[in-house]
């Protein structure tokens, strides 16, 4: 290392050195050609990072109108494995008939389930408790006056459609072929 | 190279790195536009469904790959929302904690597709069954097969036990295959259950409880089909629930692909052959011509497929018959008749006036049939003509429309009623038996219009050329003067032998009525 | 007061003298020759690698149900999966070559020679991880060449006299390609052979700072520029940063012209008809075919070990034959048979 200094012809003849490499024009311009290259590659790489699709979602078919009666409820897994609470209310014959609860607690993110003898949904977690409609009437969700996300729901030809977050099946394993298992 | 230089190239060089990740870019979002156009779309199988996947996957892999690829499968409709039996079906069983049933069937499929049913049921497919009861089934079950089974003559076929021959595995292989089965379970006492013996209620449920409690099941307590109706997609199927027909006759399970019903080749699986040879005479014509080689380009995914929108390139059977265009608001009919301004199918063409059970009317009387019309072949033949003005001038479309009244005319004129008054005449003089296909004369004059003369007709409602003239004209030609009124001739003289001089005549003086006529003077100076 | 520089000064015992001790490497003249920048490309191109690399791992799923679905999903779902995917892979094939011209500079200007012989069998064992990298990288993606390729590997492996059977089965992590074969192999890939390629190539650096670039003379140059140094900041800094941006172009360019594809998903049940292994394998790929089993792995074993220690055997060869330039001969033969056997590999189907 003795002889780092030995010579620097090459930069001391044209006069430069490390604190006028990034002024001047050249050197300005290739900063900035550097940052652009090099920028536009982190950028495409956050790009690639962030996910795809974040919010897709898909209008999947629940069950045919008629055969909800008002006061029957019913529960729909989502492809995402979220379990959907479907009720139906009233007899109008609009889609205001029915009710689509979320089974995600508000508060944590806890799964909760109904309790048919108390008429209520509960969650295991912090004692949180909603009523049929998932309007929160106890626990931490019911002082910060929160409710059970709902879903979108729609009427078509008679045919209940629920819009819920589409996840992709991957195409998982190929079909194993029969393995002479009795199903 | 001075440091500035290289400085200079650098900021260059950065530059253009930018400008080839901006090409990326570019890339990326027509790759994307591409892939939405594609929609490979995702699926999931419902709850529902799951169980059934599950053993499905390993015991019939493909059922459930099929689906996999169908609009069902994208919209969460899986197993048990179709093959879901209700309590008291007859054909419904407990499988695994779900009662099902194996036959899906119009009933079932309109829970969804209400409109799509009721279209289909007052369509002439949903009455192909009605075959079961028509002169050719007489020929199917009787002539070449027999109605009831017989035992075996002499040894048995090397290989193969002595049994009881099921003389109705013609009509079963071959006529019910296309135009439906009775669908039957086997019944306790070696009978049979059909929709006959049920009596189905409005619901589809059956009224006869008799008929359900002598239904033999398996040891797993699910009912036994009678092999002679099912495995049956005929269009006209008739099934236990008293619906009519069958989805999957068009619509192949378990994709239920709009697009392969799209396409001809699903229609040829019955609409071909000696009889009524449709697609291949569409295959001939300038249509077909053009969809095989542009079939790529017609976009036959499309979820709706509206001609004039969606595609131009070439019709298919669909969509004249059945699909959407721009000109009447996109709208699909499961009912090919609404466009079809002359059946072609009896031995005389007649229009396709319908009165509103979508008969065709028969009536002569111009005031009585005025009183029972309720859709005219006009008004079909105007929503064909939509379809037509797509690619053609009104012009164009009226002219070929007289050119094909034209042949009509001419051939119900000169062979049909003529063919149709001498075999009415023969059997009125007593001199054939009212029996069908006992004398070689009724063979003659079923050739002439259930082959010959459909060939023709058809080839010339469909633009193909060598189907109405060499297999159609000609043959019809040939057929009348060369089988048909040498037999009739034959038959006039036996009976004159015979001393029946009144029959004789009878039928003579029609059949030289008839030659006498104009339009028969070459033939007539020939002789 | 305390300025924020003088803050991190204090702390941090960083002077402008120092930094320019550490970097101001003398760079010999003959340097300005871009031929002789060669160096520098595997290890500008070894980063694109582990950048893309960690990218694309972040998708990527190690298990053979996943695996090519995971690849798929990041070549046709991900925002850019393919354009990085394609960097990565034209990445390799460039390390690849890069790492061999090199080489072959090294070799034909005698680079190699006392006392940087053991700097060249750093750049041996360089030259190996990389292949490494390349093979157990194509593995990853379980289309057929993968699973296949594999299991060839590991066959040839277990032609190695004695230990045959242990690396075969080191390789598979069992006798036959299973289920903890992949993560092996992505293991090696990810973590452990890029640590070593690391290690080597700070090692190989550090050489060469101890020892000094090689110095040559050229003829036609001007005898003031003869012995004359430059100083490595900034001016070859700004050569290298150039063929780091020419490079990025060329990378960028070959991946969205020639997008790196997929091939049929892995089935351990048929066998592809026409199946090759990457371009810088067809040697070893030709080689197989012409001797069989055992008697290839020693001979190609032979010739790896004389690679290795070829600083020593040329020293031997210029103290006791009258021929001190023989290595030239020697390396212009081996690399016509190398261009050869790849040639032919390349021309034939089987």
């Amino acid at each position: 290392m003795a002889e780092a200094h030995r010579n620097e012809t090459a930069a001391d003849s044209e006069g430069v050195d490390r604190r006028t490499v990034l002024t001047g024009a050249s050197g300005l311009a290739m900063a900035a050609g550097l940052v652009a290259g090099y920028g536009a590659f982190g950028a495409a790489a956050a790009r690639y990072l962030y996910p795809s699709e974040p919010a897709k979602k898909r209008w999947l078919f629940v069950v045919e109108a008629a055969r909800m009666k008002s006061g029957d409820s019913m529960v729909f897994r989502a492809p995402d494995g979220a379990s959907v609470a479907i009720a139906r209310q009233s007899e109008s014959g609009n889609v205001g008939d029915f009710l689509a609860l979320s089974s995600v607690c508000p508060h944590l993110g806890c799964q909760v389930h109904w309790e048919g003898a108390a008429n209520r949904f509960f969650c295991p977690c912090h004692n949180g408790t909603f009523d049929p409609s998932g309007r929160a009437t106890g626990g931490p969700p019911g002082e910060a006056g929160q409710s059970l996300l709902r879903y979108p729901l729609k009427l078509e030809n008679g045919l209940l459609f629920v819009e819920v977050p589409d996840v992709k099946l991957a195409a998982t394993d190929p079909v194993k072929p029969n393995s002479g298992e009795v199903c | 190279m001075t440091l500035n230089a290289k400085r200079w190239i650098i900021a260059f060089l950065g530059f253009t790195f930018l400008a080839s990740l901006l090409f990326v870019q570019y890339e990326e979002v027509t790759r994307r536009r591409v892939e939405v156009g594609l929609t490979s779309h995702s699926i999931s199988i419902p709850a529902s469904s799951k169980q059934c996947a599950e053993c499905h996957g390993q015991l019939t892999p493909a059922i459930l790959d099929h689906w996999k690829g169908s609009t069902h499968a994208e919209k969460g409709v899986g197993c048990v929302e179709c093959h879901r039996a209700e309590k008291g079906d007859v054909d419904g069983f407990d499988h695994y904690g779900a009662l099902i049933a194996t036959v899906v069937t119009p009933r079932d499929c309109a829970r969804c597709h209400a409109a799509v049913e009721s279209e289909f049921a007052r369509s002439h497919h949903a009455a192909a069954g009605n075959i079961l009861a028509s002169l050719d089934n007489t020929l199917a079950e009787q002539v070449e097969g027999s109605r009831t089974p017989f035992d075996p003559h002499g040894a048995p076929v090397a290989g193969r036990k002595a049994e009881p021959v099921n003389g109705m595995a013609f009509a079963q292989v071959g006529c019910q295959q296309c135009h439906g089965s009775k669908v039957a379970l086997k019944a306790t006492d070696g009978s049979k259950v059909t929709v006959d013996d049920l009596k189905p209620g409005p619901d589809g449920k059956p009224t006869n409880l008799d008929a359900v409690g002598k239904v033999l099941k398996d040891q797993n307590g699910k009912p036994m089909f009678d092999a002679g109706s099912w495995p049956n997609t005929g269009i006209g199927r008739l099934n236990l629930d008293g619906s009519k027909g069958s989805c999957s006759a068009c619509h192949s399970r378990h994709d239920f692909s709009p697009r392969r019903a799209r396409q001809p080749e699903n229609c040829g699986k019955c609409h071909l052959g000696p009889d009524h040879p449709q697609k291949e005479i569409y295959e001939e014509s300038k249509h077909g011509v053009a969809y095989r080689d542009l079939k790529d380009k017609m976009n036959l995914d499309a979820p709706k497929w509206v001609l004039g929108k969606d595609y131009t390139q070439a019709p298919t059977c669909a969509t004249c018959h059945m699909s959407g265009n721009l000109r009447n608001g996109g709208r699909v009919t499961h009912d090919p008749g609404e466009r079809i301004s002359w059946t072609n199918r009896p031995p005389i063409s007649l229009p396709m006036d319908t009165d509103a059970e979508h008969r065709v009317i028969t009536e002569a009387d111009s005031e009585k049939r005025a009183k029972l019309i309720a859709d005219t072949a006009e008004a079909k033949r105007t929503r064909m003509k939509e379809v037509c003005s797509h690619c053609h001038t009104s012009d164009y479309v009226n002219l070929f429309y007289k050119q094909y009244d034209d042949f009509v005319a001419l051939y119900n004129e000169k062979f049909a009623k003529p063919g149709k008054l001498i075999m009415d005449t023969l059997v009125k003089a007593d001199l054939i038996t009212k029996k069908q296909f006992d004398e070689p004369v009724e063979w003659s004059w079923y050739l002439l219009w259930h082959h010959e003369g459909r060939r023709a007709r058809h080839g010339a409602s469909m633009m193909a050329p060598d189907y109405a003239h060499w297999h159609g004209t000609f043959e019809v030609a040939e057929r009348f003067y060369e089988h048909m009124i040498p037999q009739v001739r034959e038959i006039v003289e036996k009976a004159r032998a015979e001393g029946k001089t009144d029959a004789a005549k009878q039928v003579e003086d029609v059949v030289n009525e008839i030659l006498n006529r104009p339009e028969h003077s070459y033939i007539l100076k020939q002789k | 007061m305390q300025t924020p520089i003088g803050f991190v000064r204090e702390r941090l015992p960083i002077s402008g003298d120092r930094l320019r001790e550490l970097t101001n490497e003398p760079v010999p003249h003959h340097l300005k020759r871009w031929w002789f920048a060669l160096g520098g490309t595997p290890a500008y191109l070894f980063v694109v690698q582990i950048v893309t690399g960690i990218l694309l791992a972040f998708y990527y799923q190690p298990a053979p149900g996943t695996a090519y679905e995971s690849v798929r999903s990041i070549t046709e779902d991900v925002a850019f999966g393919w354009f990085l995917r394609g960097v990565h892979r034209w990445g390799a094939t460039l390390m690849v070559a890069a790492v061999i011209l090199h080489q072959m500079r090294v070799f034909f200007t005698g680079a190699y020679r006392k006392p940087r012989e053991i700097n060249w069998m750093v750049g041996m064992c360089l030259l190996l991880c990389t292949l490494m990298l390349g093979f157990t990288g194509y593995s990853l993606v379980y289309e057929q060449l993968s699973f296949w390729g594999a299991t060839v590997a590991a066959n040839v492996a277990e032609g190695t006299p004695l230990i045959g059977g242990m690396l075969k089965r080191f390789l598979l992590a069992g006798d036959t390609y299973n289920d903890h074969t992949l993560p092996r192999f992505f293991i090696l890939h990810a973590a452990l052979l890029p640590m070593a390629l690391a290690g080597l190539v700070v090692l190989h650096i550090l050489i060469i700072r101890l020892q000094g670039v090689t110095e040559l003379e050229f003829e036609n140059e001007p005898e003031e520029e003869k012995q004359s140094h430059f100083n490595f900041f900034p001016d070859h800094f700004y050569t290298e940063l150039m063929i780091g941006l020419l490079l990025m172009i060329l990378l960028s360019a070959l991946a969205t012209i020639f997008p790196a594809a997929m091939g049929p998903r892995a089935d351990p049940l048929t066998t592809p008809e026409i199946i090759k292994p990457e371009w810088y394998f067809y040697v070893a790929f030709r080689w197989l075919k012409l001797f069989s089993g055992t008697a290839a792995i020693l001979s190609m074993g032979f010739i790896v070990f004389t690679m290795f220690f070829w600083p020593f055997v040329d020293a031997w060869i210029r103290r006791r034959t009258r021929f001190p330039e023989a290595s030239v001969w020697i390396g212009a033969i081996a690399a016509l048979a190398i261009i050869g056997l790849t040639l032919w590999e390349a021309s034939v189907a089987h």
